[in-house]
């Protein structure tokens, strides 16, 4: 009796010290969680309310930012529609091409180290350098891609002018870009136990069994991961924006970001803008909490018990 | 703007700043401007009247430097098709109809056949004819010139949904969509000289007179060769004028000082550098009336030669009834009525829809923007 009494406050007292080394640790993340994302994020939310132009006193005006938003806004609901077909697009091409591209690369192919940069690299160019680029190929009069459709008989495409192929040429760009995701892809490739393979090709597997059977279960993990990475970037797209199309035609590429940008620092809404980023913000947490609450029906962990 | 603002909610503002175009009424509006009107004394040579700011009658602003929109073209590619060159007073100035029809003759498809040929192919233009800047502030000249405009003269009322301004800027889209003399362009850049002229793909262009000092001075160095004219009008005459503006905050505890310095700042003598590059255009009257000044101004190998260049530019930036000051200088929220009215018109350039429609189906939300609402 007595020794266990005397037991329990030893344990709780190396715990005790063990948690406030914790502690300590956690201050300098814990300082800048707080000041730099929860803070701003709750002042986001509190601005949200007011009527604030950037130059006299802010007007505390209830819910009326967010009324205008989903009442009169001439922008707003096209923005969501847009950056919500773009996500789709970018996420599910880049997805599949990164996919596909990573198993190449992970081949016995000659130079691979060359490929692998070559595939890697557009990641790492300057994003407007990159979009500046891309514009001249699609420019709709002289642009190198209707130079080549014209040679071929073929009416030019209005790649970024058309209200109807705008998203989708951006979308495209995005998916070149993502070299990030063939690297993770890659390392996820490589940690796919060969003895897997060799068992199914005993078992007379073929190469499309051994993809959809070993391949791609052992990759869920990885696969969730790019895809929740992927989303979130492209629900936060810019730079084409910005670089390229001014979110037009028409409101064919106002991503709510740019929105959100050109509301609070072009038109100084700044009340405005910080209701628009609240709700942006709410949509991408409703999306991540989508493909959270469907990953344990289809990600399979080797450790796993189940 | 960004700065300006954290400043002015601080109560540090500057006494005097140069600002963008489209804040001068909405900081006067907010009642952050002082009241510059007597900042000229009766003997002085005062400002282009076109380049004052006003609000509520007085005047806010004076542009530091003026602009006007106008014509451009490449020379070799009129003596190639073998066409005359364009007006360069605003007397000769060719109706929208004859500018069309020399488009046409500088417009070329792959087989060199142009659209008033027989088995014309639109699909494979090789060269335009010409290139009108659709940007919404430049956009506005087409509107008046029709007879129309986007808001009223005194700016208390949005008219651009009346038949003269929508067909007005129906006929630049047109340019593309019918006569296809001119490229798509979206309205998105400002950048309609490079793209034009210099780049060789259309024989004309318009676009401020900046574009003599920022390209053109360069490109013809490396041996464009150019030429200035007036714009072709609708059913007016009309060019606009701009400036970036410079204001007296309200804050200021030395108003009377801070008139003085702004006024000797925007001495024609202090920004040189910006004149003689033919980038800035002077202010003060007295450099469009004194030809010894103008010539000052203008004789330099930056130019285009002196008789075209005051023909063309400063007997048009001096004479009233042909330049109006951008919608910028007497109406409010301007920033976010042509942001909505570029989103509007972004279907109407590629033939999607029509002015008459995007604008019918958007005015109530254009006339919001214009409250400020």
């Amino acid at each position: 009796m007595n020794k266990t009494v005397r037991k329990k406050p030893r344990y709780s007292l190396m715990a005790r010290k063990e948690s406030i080394t914790a502690y300590l640790c956690l201050i300098p993340a814990f300082i800048g969680l707080t000041f730099i994302t929860y803070l701003p994020l709750a002042g986001v939310f509190g601005i949200g309310f007011f009527n604030w132009k950037g130059l006299s006193a802010p007007v505390f005006i209830g819910f009326r930012n967010y009324i205008r938003l989903f009442t009169t806004d001439p922008y707003f609901i096209d923005s969501i529609k847009v950056t919500v077909y773009f996500a789709v697009l970018a996420v599910f091409g880049s997805m599949i091409y990164s996919f596909y591209i990573a198993m190449l690369l992970n081949r016995e192919i000659p130079a691979r180290g060359f490929w692998r940069a070559v595939f890697y690299l557009p990641y790492i160019l300057p994003a407007a350098a990159v979009y500046i680029g891309w514009s001249w190929l699609y420019e709709s009069n002289f642009g190198l891609f209707n130079y080549f459709l014209s040679e071929l008989g073929i009416n030019k495409i209005k790649f970024l002018s058309d209200s109807l192929y705008v998203v989708p040429s951006l979308a495209l760009i995005a998916v070149w870009t993502s070299g990030n995701l063939i690297v993770i892809f890659l390392a996820g490739l490589q940690n796919v136990s060969r003895v897997y393979y060799e068992a199914a090709l005993i078992d007379g597997a073929n190469a499309f069994q051994r993809f959809f059977r070993i391949t791609v279960p052992c990759m869920t993990p990885i696969i969730f991961y790019n895809l929740l990475m992927s989303l979130i970037t492209n629900m936060q797209v810019v730079v084409p924006a910005l670089a390229l199309t001014d979110g037009g035609p028409g409101n064919a590429s106002m991503f709510m970001t740019y929105l959100m940008y050109r509301y609070a620092f072009k038109n100084n809404h700044l009340g405005y803008a910080c209701a628009i980023s609240f709700v942006f913000f709410v949509i991408i947490a409703i999306f991540t909490a989508i493909l959270f609450a469907t990953s344990k029906t289809w990600i399979f962990y080797e450790g796993d018990s189940k | 703007m960004t700065k300006l603002n954290t400043m002015a909610t601080a109560g540090e503002l500057p006494d005097t700043a140069i600002m963008s175009e489209a804040g001068v009424l909405q900081w006067a509006s907010q009642g952050m401007l002082a009241d510059i009107s007597d900042m000229y004394g009766a003997g002085e040579s005062k400002p282009l009247d076109s380049l004052a700011f006003r609000y509520q009658g007085k005047v806010v602003a004076y542009s530091v430097a003026n602009e006007i929109l106008m014509l451009y073209y490449n020379k070799d590619m009129f003596d190639e098709a073998g066409v005359e060159y364009p007006p360069l007073s605003k007397e000769d100035a060719w109706t929208w109809e004859e500018f069309i029809e020399v488009a046409k003759k500088l417009t070329k498809d792959k087989n060199g056949k142009t659209p008033n040929d027989p088995g014309f192919d639109p699909q494979n233009i090789v060269q335009y004819g010409c290139l009108v800047e659709n940007l919404p502030w430049q956009l506005e000249t087409w509107a008046i010139s029709n007879g129309g405009g986007y808001y009223s003269k005194d700016g208390s009322e949005v008219i651009i949904d009346r038949p003269e301004s929508i067909e007005g800027i129906q006929k630049v889209a047109d340019l593309h969509l019918v006569h296809h003399v001119a490229p798509l362009s979206t309205g998105a850049t400002d950048d309609s000289i490079q793209r034009s002229i210099i780049a060789r793909t259309c024989a004309m262009g318009t676009g401020g007179q900046w574009n003599i000092g920022t390209c053109l001075a360069s490109a013809k160095e490396e041996g464009l060769n150019y030429g200035i004219g007036v714009l072709p009008y609708m059913k007016e005459k009309v060019t606009l004028c701009t400036g970036g503006p410079n204001v007296v905050f309200n804050q200021t505890k030395h108003l009377k000082e801070a008139k003085e310095w702004l006024k000797w700042y925007a001495k024609e003598e202090n920004s040189w550098g910006l004149i003689e590059s033919g980038i800035w255009m002077p202010t003060l009257e007295k450099w469009y009336t004194d030809e010894t000044l103008m010539r000052k101004w203008v004789e330099n190998p930056n130019f285009p030669p002196f008789d075209e260049y005051k023909k063309c530019v400063i007997e048009t930036a001096k004479d009233m009834s042909i330049t109006r000051s951008a919608s910028w200088y007497y109406v409010n929220n301007t920033n976010d009525f042509n942001d909505l009215l570029n989103s509007i018109l972004g279907d109407v350039w590629t033939g999607r829809t029509t002015a008459a429609e995007a604008i019918t189906s958007n005015i109530e939300a254009l006339k919001a923007a214009f409250r400020g609402e």
